[in-house]
């Protein structure tokens, strides 16, 4: 029976034509994804983390059915969840409770049937995986060998368990409520609890529970594949273990004790029983009285049509059936519980939150919330258009004379209502939560206008799309299905190259908020697509008022016929009107992006690039002046977001052939050049407007060694506003202007170049090697920050409002107002790099003293009046800094040190001479808990890392060769970790390099082109910092900090202010070699020449009590090293290394830890201690790279 | 006042024909429309309550102030509509009191007053007053369609269309729900669907036969009844016979009496000596007119619908 309900159950269902539009839209969005991921469109630009990884490979496809997949959950409920509440809906349970069968056949028999409904669905996106792999055009590049163990496997440890456990829930919640509504409740609840686990997998310690809590699994299989290379991502299979192991059982035994309650609680008559509850309780009827009264038909009755004065009420009773039921309870309870989640982990960086200032928290409401804001409008939009139909009341209403507009815009209001209670309770959970972490600030004002001056927008265009597209479609699944296709379409049409906002419906470019500038330069942008899709939206609803189904209308034709005879007279203006603001606003915004400004998608920008090589490369031969001395006086005009730079540029032939002619290029196509000429006679024999490449002929050649002076004068003004991204340069307040950005730059810039392959290929460029060998005599010519100058004398002015500081390298020689405006005098006393930047904003200032043994530095530090929590730790991090390092490595060059904040438009800090801009985003409001185990003091290591720059890039120079920028970010990271170490001690260190150790293991999986070693980095950002944080400490470690000091002092005194040819990592390494002892060589070659990675753990540990409060702790270790090539494949390498034997207490303090030298894989090891033992193992500290740290020590068991 | 319909056809995209060419002119009064399942009497039911197109023809509500084209004037007839659909439901947890004002708002009934007036009386009258406030989730089937008709009254309506109103009610509530339309029948036009022979002839004086999209006949009960007087002829035979009695003679209905099986058969003459003649009844004219025993010799009622002559008895 119950094999022949199933089947009764898969063949209708299969029949239907809705399965095959499930079917044929993942069959399409998979095709689509693997196409353009397999580089069939030259637009697209998507990857599975790294180019090189294939797009048939086990993790590729893996990710695309897991992807795909989650979206699949709309389809789970839609089938899982009919599967049995279709039996209330159509009143077809009598047939079947009649019937005499048997509970399970007819739950087990729907469930299977559904199921298998489920299977033939998703099937579509392996097939469609596969298809796409096929198709000709497919770049061969990023095909791998092909195995159909790559796409079945997917399916068994991902999508089938997520569909039988996911459906199992439905279809448990469908068959007790007899409601659809409560099912696609629970598929927002497994939402959420994804949701969830991506805010928590931001801190370490949070990654496996993170893992868990996402009943998807894809969390889990982002958490085991973290450290996948591009070698194991396209070869391994994803294996069933660890966490994604613990995923799918703990979700599928929480799907079976669901299921297992739900099949006990079900019962035949409970489900046929009448669905009354709470207030609908059954009613006795009354016996008729007689005589009744005279009929009312009798009494007269004024008809006055309802209308506009039935609007609210109706939206109110709309929105009260909406909001006042169980279900709209649970939702705002998950979304709740999801807040708390995600606040905890608020702008966690290293671990440690930020102060829950307002835009922090509005951010949090606004960004993976609107998702479930989205899926919530899907839902409710689905439920309000068919809720008469549903209740079978729609022929009784479509019989009133209530105008047709009226269900409509009283849907549509209550619709939009439920974002507006959902946004003021999310604004009132926001404060709670700041109160909870002791903020009081709240700004009400800033939340408003976050969450229901922009957030609400997007969500009432939302409502308009789902009402029309439910009007429309005239189908409930379907519709909710449809608006599924269109977030998935939106997310990925920028991926395929459609990047313009202008068409894609409810698309408005973000306003970023800054304490310091506010909504700035982007309200204007905002309100134009505000306005512009309101338009659209209104177009919308009218579209919904023509297809309005009211009566019984059948097929399109006579639908499209009903909707003819609705166009009538206002209904016409309306549209039109609706169109000629739409296409007008729609107009002024392109004439803002396209025309005041330029207009490129990333394939466009892309081939301007490539251009740019293919025009210029052969001029890098050319030889040109270089850069000696800037002179630059910057006029910011903030309020109007323009700056003019008028100056020049002191050039010299260092050169030993004569120069006939220069190129200088700029980097920007929109610039004004008002003056570009030399005080020697040129000319200007070439002139690229649209690469803005400009050749001057000279007169008379440049001999060697000759001078000559290029004057400049360029503006940079912005003219209305632009699709995506924005000048942020030069803002109402927080301008900060990098130099290079806007003056010309001489000769070819090999940085301007394409640089992935994948890329290079598509404009028929050969693939290149990204940087020049280590040792390139060429390559040592230049420093990786300017091709065009080496040390140069540097002096600016700048003027900017009269409110504002502004700041630039150097000291100030002058400052003086006029014309309303302020005026600022630099000269730099020392060569610095062609690097420099002005910034400008209303500051508050910190000023303290460093007292050095030869001088005294004053310290300040402007910043934005209410960003004081953290200016004491910048304060003491500098102080610390400059004594370590001026100590350690050699005298600071400045005799003053700056930090000065900006908006978070960007998120780093960068080092200037004597000069740090420093982002209000990571560190200004950074919340570290004094005294807190875990939080990490990151202002403090910013600041640190910064002023080590200083020394590292400032004073010793890498070239630009492969390891130029181990020189200063490697350096400049060391010298900051032992400025923290000084300060928080050894444990905490631990701590912040579990993040380091973290961040390269997952970079490696991102790697476009190839992994190189530490010492060959070629400005990889995993590498130079991640990996060599945890490298520089291992060293330290290894050969001991007094040691790496002395060879980086060596390294100053070789090399500071030295170049061309400028220094590389050789020399580095050289001076490393020269303090490390005989038997530690291997270490230098490990960390610096190759990439090494230990898989070190303990099998077990033992300890038993000696006489004499002594213990004895066994120990069995495991020792593996392993050596990766450029794409991360390994081999086991040999081994005969010294790694720490650790015995740790119950706080990780090591009570034992001594290098021993380990030649063989198995290893048992015995010692002695003092203390009672808690914890053993290999490298228990973490000092050496491994995937797996945490099984590097092992808790002791006591033996008798 | 009537509502004069003409020429109407719909053919729905699957290719059924639901209605052909169906002309009828209904005066005041209840107005029987019967016919067996699928005659296309809900459609056409649902076209006279604006909620579906017809493909062609027209339906006019006509009284001696004005003339509503109701295929066209949508709003217009809705505002002297009362619509009783075959199948309905109710919001479940809203009570009967919230749910009729809620529907009389949406009928046009404005003043508040005026309207609370209304929905009072018309809950006292469909005998519902007492369980008022009690949810809709919660009322019996008979309860069900007393409050649908109180809301097909609503707003005093020239047209009241009922379609199957009594379908699944007991036979008492039958009883009351027939009071309660004859009631309402003195004043309006009542157009009320059914299958079931006796509401019509208990109900209605007039009444019009459809089948399979057309009008078969129509007229008054009595008079259709009277076309075949003399032309009925009854005979009790065997059960095992009936197949060939069929074959034999134009059966039109047959019946199990005491274990024999009763056949009603049409003739001008006597179709044999085991027949009697019968005296008809308007069963036997419907059962007569679907089997199609009636239509070749009478012609569907001709518009405007007189009696048809009774000259064949």
């Amino acid at each position: 029976m119950l094999k022949n309900i199933a089947l009764f159950e898969f063949k209708t269902r299969v029949s239907r034509i809705s399965t095959w539009v499930y079917f044929a839209v993942f069959f399409a969005l998979s095709v689509l994804w693997i196409a353009a991921a397999g580089g069939l469109f030259k637009e697209a630009n998507i990857s599975f983390g790294s180019g090189k990884v294939f797009v048939n490979s086990p993790f590729a496809i893996a990710q695309t059915i897991s992807l795909l997949g989650m979206f699949g959950v709309i389809v789970m409920a839609a089938v899982m969840g009919r599967a049995v509440q279709q039996d209330a809906e159509y009143r077809s349970h009598h047939f079947f409770f009649t019937s005499p069968i048997s509970k399970l056949d007819y739950l087990g028999g729907r469930f299977i049937g559904a199921f298998g409904v489920l299977l033939v669905i998703f099937s579509s996106i392996g097939l469609g995986a596969a298809l796409a792999s096929l198709l000709p055009g497919m770049d061969a590049e990023r095909l791998g060998p092909s195995s159909l163990s790559a796409y079945i496997w997917p399916y068994l440890i991902v999508l089938l368990p997520n569909s039988l456990l996911i459906g199992a829930l439905f279809f448990t919640i469908a068959s007790l409520t007899r409601k659809m509504l409560p099912v696609y409740i629970g598929s927002v609840l497994c939402l959420i609890g994804y949701l969830i686990s991506l805010q928590l997998i931001r801190d370490i310690d949070n990654k496996t529970i993170a893992a868990l809590i996402d009943p998807f699994g894809s969390s889990a299989l982002s958490r085991i594949t973290e450290y996948w290379t591009v070698a194991d991502r396209n070869l391994r299979q994803i294996p069933l273990e660890g966490v994604l192991l613990w995923n799918r059982l703990l979700w599928l035994g929480i799907a079976a004790l669901v299921a297992t309650f739900g099949f006990m609680r079900f019962s035949f008559s409970r489900f046929a029983a009448p669905q009354v509850g709470g207030k609908a309780r059954l009613v006795e009827d009354v016996p008729e009285e007689m005589p009744r009264a005279a009929l009312a038909i009798a009494a007269p009755a004024t008809i006055k049509p309802a209308g506009l004065a039935m609007l609210p009420r109706l939206t109110w009773l709309n929105l009260r059936e909406t909001v006042k039921n169980i279900y709209f309870g649970v939702l705002v309870f998950a979304g709740v519980l999801f807040l708390i989640f995600a606040s905890t982990t608020l702008g966690d960086v290293f671990g440690t939150s930020t102060w829950p200032v307002t835009y922090q928290m509005t951010g949090l409401l606004g960004g993976t919330f609107g998702l479930f804001m989205l899926i919530i409008i899907a839902f409710y939009a689905g439920e309000m258009v068919w809720r008469e139909r549903d209740n079978r009341l729609d022929q009784i209403m479509d019989a009133t004379p209530m105008p047709t507009w009226l269900p409509l815009l009283s849907k549509l209001l209550a619709l939009m209502m439920v974002p507006v209670l959902l946004q003021i309770l999310l604004m009132l959970c926001g404060m709670t939560i700041q109160v909870f972490k002791g903020y009081y600030n709240f700004e009400i004002g800033l939340y408003a206008k976050e969450l229901l001056g922009i957030q609400l927008v997007d969500y009432w265009l939302l409502c308009a799309l789902a009402i029309a597209i439910h009007s429309v479609v005239n189908q409930k699944y379907l519709g909710h299905f449809i608006m599924i296709v269109y977030y998935i379409a939106i997310s990925f049409m920028s991926a395929l190259g459609f990047e313009h906002e202008l068409y894609k419906y409810g698309a408005i470019p973000p306003a970023t908020y800054s304490d310091m500038n506010g909504f700035g330069h982007f309200l204007p942008r905002l309100f134009a697509f505000q306005a512009y899709w309101t338009a659209g939206a209104v177009l919308l609803v009218i579209l919904a008022y023509l297809m309005w189904t009211r009566g019984t209308v059948g097929g399109w034709q006579e639908r499209l016929q009903m909707a003819r005879g609705r166009l009538h007279g206002g209904v016409k203006a309306g549209l039109a009107v609706g169109l000629l603001v739409f296409i007008g606003l729609g107009s002024f915004i392109f004439y803002n992006t396209n025309v005041l400004n330029h207009y490129r998608n990333s394939k466009a920008e892309q081939a301007r690039q490539a251009d740019y090589e293919k025009k210029y490369k052969a001029t890098a031969k050319v030889p040109q002046p270089r850069i000696t001395a800037v002179s630059v006086k910057t006029d910011l005009y903030p309020q109007e977001q323009r700056v003019r730079m008028s100056g020049t540029y002191r050039l010299k032939n260092k050169n030993d052939v004569p120069v006939t002619q220069v190129y200088l290029a700029f980097y920007r196509d929109d610039l004004v050049i008002h003056k570009l000429d030399f005080d020697i006679a040129a000319e200007l024999a070439e002139n690229d407007e649209v690469l803005q490449v400009r050749r001057y002929q000279l007169k008379t050649p440049m001999e060697p060694g000759a001078e000559a002076t290029l004057n400049f004068d360029v503006e940079l003004a912005t003219h209305g506003f632009t699709n995506s991204g924005s000048n942020t340069q030069v803002v109402y307040n927080g301008s900060f202007i990098n130099g290079r950005s806007i003056l010309p730059a001489i000769g070819y810039e090999e940085n301007g170049e394409l640089s992935r392959d994948q890329d290079r290929k598509k404009f028929d460029l050969a693939p290149k090697d990204r940087m020049r060998d280590r040792d390139d005599p060429e390559g040592l010519k230049s420093n990786y920050i300017s091709a065009d100058a080496d040390w140069i004398s540097f002096e600016t002015v700048v003027g900017t409002d009269e409110d504002q500081i502004a700041v630039a390298p150097g000291y100030l020689q002058k400052e003086w107002k006029e014309g309303g405006r302020r005026y600022f005098s630099y000269k730099m006393d020392v060569p610095i790099l062609n690097f420099f930047a002005w910034q400008s904003a209303r500051y508050s200032v910190k000023k303290d003293m460093w007292h050095g043994k030869a001088n005294d530095v004053p310290i300040e530090v402007y910043y934005h009046p209410g960003h004081e929590y953290n200016l004491d730790r910048m304060i003491a991090a500098t102080k610390a800094s400059l004594e370590y390092f001026s100590n350690a490595f050699g005298p600071y060059q400045h005799k003053q040190f700056r930090i000065l904040e900006f908006p978070r438009y960007a998120s780093f800090a960068q080092a200037f001479p004597n000069t740090i801009p420093y982002s209000e985003a990571i560190g200004f409001i950074a919340r570290v808990r004094e005294g807190d185990e875990k939080d990490v003091d990151y202002p403090y290591y910013v600041t640190a890392h910064e002023a080590a720059h200083q020394w590292w890039a400032h004073q010793v120079m890498g070239a630009n060769v492969q390891g130029g920028t181990m020189l200063s970010e490697t350096l400049a990271q060391y010298s900051a970790l032992m400025v923290m170490k000084q300060k928080y001690g050894e444990a905490k260190m631990q701590k912040f390099l579990a993040y380091e150790m973290d961040r390269y293991l997952g970079g490696r999986a991102f790697e476009q082109k190839k992994e190189l070693p530490l010492a060959r980095v070629e400005n990889q950002q995993y590498i130079h910092y991640r990996k060599g944080s945890v490298v520089m400490y291992a060293l330290q470690d290894y050969i001991g900090e007094d040691n790496v000091n002395k060879a980086l002092k060596a390294l100053v005194e070789e090399c500071a202010y030295k170049g061309p040819p400028y220094p590389n990592a050789t020399i580095l390494l050289k001076h490393l070699r020269a303090v490390t002892p005989p038997h530690l060589q291997y270490v230098i070659d490990d960390m610096f020449e190759n990439i090494v990675l230990y898989d070190n753990r303990t099998t077990k540990a033992t300890y038993k009590e000696l006489p004499g409060g002594k213990f004895e702790v066994k120990m069995s270790i495991t020792a593996k090293k392993r050596k990766a090539d450029k794409l991360g494949k390994e081999e086991d390498a040999p081994l005969a290394d010294w790694i720490d034997v650790g015995v740790l207490d119950e706080k990780g303090v090591p009570i034992f830890l001594e290098k021993r030298k380990f030649e063989k894989e198995e290893n048992e090891i015995t010692v002695v201690v003092d203390k009672k033992p808690v914890k053993a193992g290999i490298d228990p500290l973490n000092k050496l790279i491994d995937r797996r740290p945490r099984d590097n020590a092992v808790k002791v068991e006591l033996i008798s | 006042m009537e509502l004069v319909i003409n020429g109407l056809s719909k053919t729905y995209p699957n290719g059924v024909q639901a209605l052909k060419d169906v002309t009828l002119t209904i005066p005041t009064g209840l107005f029987g429309l019967l016919g067996p399942n699928g005659a296309g009497k809900s459609t056409l039911m649902r076209t006279l309550a604006t909620l579906q197109d017809a493909d062609s023809g027209s339906a006019h509500l006509r009284n001696s102030v004005g003339d509503i084209d109701v295929l066209r004037d949508k709003d217009a007839v809705r505002r002297q509509l009362g619509y009783l659909p075959q199948e309905f439901g109710v919001y479940p947890k809203v009570s009967a009191w919230d749910m009729l004002n809620h529907l009389a708002e949406l009928k046009g009934l404005a003043n508040k007053k005026e309207r609370l007036e209304i929905v009072g009386g018309l809950l006292r009258q469909t005998n519902l007053y007492d369980v008022r406030d009690k949810a809709l989730g919660g009322f019996s089937g008979g309860m069900r369609q007393r409050f649908g008709i109180a809301q097909a009254l609503l707003g005093n309506p020239k047209l009241i269309i009922v379609d199957e109103p009594t379908a699944g009610l007991d036979p008492e509530e039958r009883v009351r729900f027939h009071n309660l339309l004859a009631e309402i029948g003195e004043q309006v036009i009542v157009v009320l669907s059914t299958h079931i022979v006796s509401d019509v002839s208990d109900l209605c004086p007039n009444m019009a036969i459809i089948n399979k999209g057309q009008v078969l006949l129509s007229g008054k009960p009595h008079e259709l009844t009277r076309t075949l007087v003399g032309r009925l002829w009854a005979t009790s035979i065997p059960r095992s016979e009936l197949a060939v009695a069929k074959q034999k003679y134009p059966v039109i209905s047959t019946r199990l009496i005491a274990g024999q099986t009763r056949i009603h058969v049409i003739g001008d003459t006597q179709p044999g000596a085991e027949f009697a003649s019968v005296a008809p009844e308007l069963e036997d004219t419907y059962f007569a007119a679907i089997g199609g025993f009636l239509g070749d010799r009478i012609p569907a009622a001709p518009a405007p619908a007189p009696a048809p002559a009774p000259a064949a008895a």
